[in-house]
């Protein structure tokens, strides 16, 4: 009998010689791929552009050029990774992560939690750098006393502005007559809303005079964005989500009346249709809307220029100013920001040649003319894509960081100040961190109570809701701490 | 059947470790599968019901814990809601998304002109990517007046409709969806079997006076009744799975959980919950818990199949 799929069995003598030279191929292909050995030290940056984003990718070229002429030790590799919590399991789990990579101040202590990135506190030390951070940024950074990041910048929350829908439903106005729309009357007075209770009358003025297909405001209520959004809110009305008991505990207050007070205010938003009628809007919608259907929305300051590359506005349609106060005249601004954070198995060695390549990126605190360079051709190359290039909240307090990046920030600046001024002379002064405890199960909690008011406002109970939610935030999370 | 002499006496050798040149070979072309079986199907499988009987950080199990999980997933209140919801998403993907394949099978058989035209328009959407299809419907179910079909409403002087923001039309507008973007593919499974009838058959039913509702009863329906078993168990398996759909056109699950899957929720567990403990481990359960779903539902379905086969044999 023939032997199956014309295989032979018990195998020539040529046979053998054949997969024998298929298996040395095989083994020399891998070793030569893998086996070769350099003394350098390997360094990847998560942050390097991708490969369609030429301009960007010349100038991280240029930077490793000099790091590596400084640095000889060092083999600066790129490697592009956008931080997204689909993605980072999977990542750590397979130790695919960058060397160092940039997140956002939520995600720390979920990392740190998971063992995912390493602490750096001695390598900042030793380079003098942990002085300079600003407190705040390095607050967010610090887990059981350990420092696990670098702050590239921060952001805080604030009320962005479609000026040129503003000034057509007759809020803003060519005060001075030259031909530009402004934000303050002839005696400075702002004349953008600065109070919840102006933000709903210009709501309704907006509702009335677009017969209702224009919104004054943006609420969001899915994905944490809501919650996230809300706790902005809550505090502004004077209220406070988390305490300390006086046995040291904390404990979540969700149900604090002023909160209460933040939610009426919403309900009555809904209750008079001023409100789109979404119950499912995230943060990813935000420049979509602000360009067609909304003329107000709270966003961070770093995210400005997406209504300009997603959301199609022009940089001169754009103001961005103060959270509205509350009834009582609290006003805060929640701050966060981005961080560079290294991955859990990276070397000290590793982790020292991504601090100092941050310098040659214009990310540290160092005042070198690399560091120099390096800010003003990130800003020639924003310029050279026709980005709007905006005052920046800075990571670092050193008195000469500060100067040195002001001095060239004020440089390239291209958006008219009047717009954004009064939300970055206040921002310092009106910051306030995130809860410090749960706070991403305490936003889902929150989306959920926004969702239940935007879903049926008529009828639904504020009180009521944010006791409940109170009670299952402290049942199901602060209770475990 | 009995077993042949010889072929029981290679069985014996096989298992008494005789292996002949020729199982060799058998198993040397199976290796491969049952590697690659091994590595990205049995092996994560195992881990993964093994994971929900532990404590987790990131991804990696540190102690036993027994059902600890399973209690957790359970008391969570956004379980049920979850649990509840994947159940209706099966019951309203029967109602809608189960009769119209059926539907316009029968009626592209018919068909006598343009036959291929029909089959092609009717097969388009499943070849649009899934995502493409919900970010679609999104945009046309937009509760607003600047939403294509709301436009078309407050056109004709009616209040816009709040769609996938209404928590009573949420599941049937995701379903209806789905059904707009599989209908395709599964109306040629059941065409072909359609053409596989003997026109005789029909001819015969003619001849006895059966009209078209008859010959549908007494011909058709019989013939592919083997196709719409089939057919059912899978759409209720792919179904009890439903995912990126609420995912994406209620932004993870909303109007305030209304639209939630389990599938969504070992999601949301995996990975937008992270910060939790062991939060790997609470997926896991999902998942065990989703995955004895669907068995029971399959066991419920041969049984039932199984049954219905004997029937007729006894009779």
């Amino acid at each position: 009998m023939g032997e199956p799929f014309g295989l032979s069995i018990g195998g020539t003598m040529k046979r053998h010689v054949f997969l024998s030279l298929i298996f040395t191929a095989i083994g020399a292909v891998f070793c030569l791929s893998s086996c070769q050995s350099t003394d350098k030290i390997t360094v990847t940056i998560g942050m390097w552009p991708e490969s369609q984003q030429t301009k960007d990718l010349a100038m991280f070229d240029v930077w490793r050029t000099r790091f590596e002429a400084t640095y000889p030790q060092y083999d600066i590799e790129g490697a592009p990774y956008t931080y997204s919590v689909d993605t980072v399991n999977a990542k750590a789990q397979a130790n695919k992560l960058p060397t160092v990579f940039q997140t956002w101040f939520t995600e720390p202590s979920m990392l740190v939690a998971n063992n995912y990135i390493k602490d750096i506190t001695s390598q900042l030390t030793s380079l003098g750098w942990l002085d300079k951070m600003d407190s705040s940024m390095r607050q967010a950074l610090t887990f059981d006393g350990k420092i696990y990041g670098v702050p590239r910048d921060g952001y805080g929350l604030g009320l962005v502005l479609n000026v040129s829908k503003l000034a057509f439903y007759g809020i803003l106005s060519d005060v001075d007559g030259d031909g530009k729309i402004d934000l303050y009357d002839k005696s400075g007075n702002p004349l953008y809303p600065t109070t919840f209770e102006q933000l709903y009358e210009d709501s309704q003025i907006i509702d009335a005079a677009s017969d209702g297909t224009e919104k004054g405001f943006l609420v969001l209520s899915a994905n944490k964005n809501g919650g996230w959004q809300f706790s902005n809110f809550a505090w502004n009305f004077g209220a406070e989500l988390e305490k300390e008991g006086n046995d040291g505990k904390w404990v979540g207050t969700l149900d604090d009346p002023k909160a209460v007070e933040a939610l009426q205010w919403v309900q009555k938003m809904a209750q008079e249709g001023l409100l789109l009628n979404n119950v499912t809007l995230d943060y990813s919608q935000w420049y979509t809307r602000l360009s067609s259907q909304v003329d107000t929305a709270v966003v961070g300051n770093d995210v400005l220029s997406l209504a300009i590359t997603n959301g199609g506005m022009s940089k001169d349609d754009l103001a961005f100013v103060p959270m509205p106060a509350g009834p009582h005249g609290d006003r805060y601004s929640l701050f966060g920001g981005t961080p560079f954070v290294f991955a859990a198995n990276a070397s000290d060695d590793q982790v020292k040649g991504a601090l100092l390549f941050l310098e040659y990126m214009g990310r540290s605190p160092e005042t070198s003319d690399f560091s120099k360079q390096a800010i003003v051709e990130g800003d020639q190359v924003a310029l050279g894509k026709g980005m709007p290039i905006l005052p920046t909240i800075k990571a670092w307090s050193d008195q000469g960081y500060l100067d040195m990046a002001d001095e060239i920030e004020n440089q390239y600046i291209n958006v008219n100040m009047n717009y954004y001024k009064d939300f970055f002379d206040t921002i310092y002064t009106i910051r306030h961190s995130e809860v410090p405890y749960c706070a991403q199960d305490m936003y889902t909690i929150l989306d959920g109570v926004l969702q239940s008011v935007l879903m049926n406002p008529d009828l639904a109970d504020c009180q009521s809701l944010l006791t409940t939610a109170n009670s299952t935030f402290n049942s199901q999370y602060m209770s475990k701490l | 059947m009995k077993m042949a002499a010889a072929e029981k006496k290679q069985y014996r050798g096989f298992w008494r470790g005789k292996l002949r040149k020729r199982d060799l070979i058998g198993w040397a072309l199976m290796l491969p599968s049952i590697l690659l079986f091994t590595f990205f199907v049995w092996w994560p499988l195992g881990s993964n019901i093994g994971l929900s009987f532990f404590a987790s950080v990131g991804f990696n199990a540190t102690r036993f814990v027994g059902f600890a999980n399973y209690e957790t997933v359970f008391h969570d209140p956004i379980f049920l809601k979850a649990l509840l919801n994947t159940l209706k998403y099966v019951g309203w993907s029967l109602l809608i998304g189960f009769v119209i394949p059926i539907f316009l099978g029968l009626l592209l058989s018919e068909v006598v002109h343009f036959k291929g035209f029909f089959r092609t328009v009717l097969y388009f959407p499943s070849m649009i990517s899934g995502i493409a299809v919900v970010i679609m419907w999104s945009y046309l179910l937009d509760p607003n007046a600047i939403g294509p079909l709301n436009a078309i409403v407050v056109a004709l002087g009616g209040t816009p409709f709040l769609f996938l923001s209404d928590p009573h039309w949420v599941i049937p507008l995701i379903v209806i969806t789905m059904t707009w973007r599989g209908a395709g593919g599964t109306m040629l499974v059941y065409l072909s079997a359609l053409q596989t009838i003997d026109n005789s058959l029909y001819e015969e039913a003619r001849i006895e006076g059966a009209g078209f509702l008859q010959r549908i009863h007494y011909v058709t329906i019989p013939h592919i009744l083997p196709t719409i078993r089939t057919l059912l168990v899978l759409q209720i398996i792919s179904v009890l799975q439903i995912f990126y759909e609420p995912l994406v056109m209620t932004s993870g699950g909303g109007p305030n959980g209304e639209s939630e899957s389990l599938m969504l929720l070992a999601y949301q567990y995996a990975f937008l919950d992270a910060g939790t403990a062991s939060h790997a481990s609470l997926s896991s359960a999902t998942s065990v818990i989703l995955s004895a779903l669907i068995i029971l539902f399959t066991v419920v379905y041969l049984a039932f199949a199984s049954k219905q086969k004997k029937e007729p044999e006894n009779a």
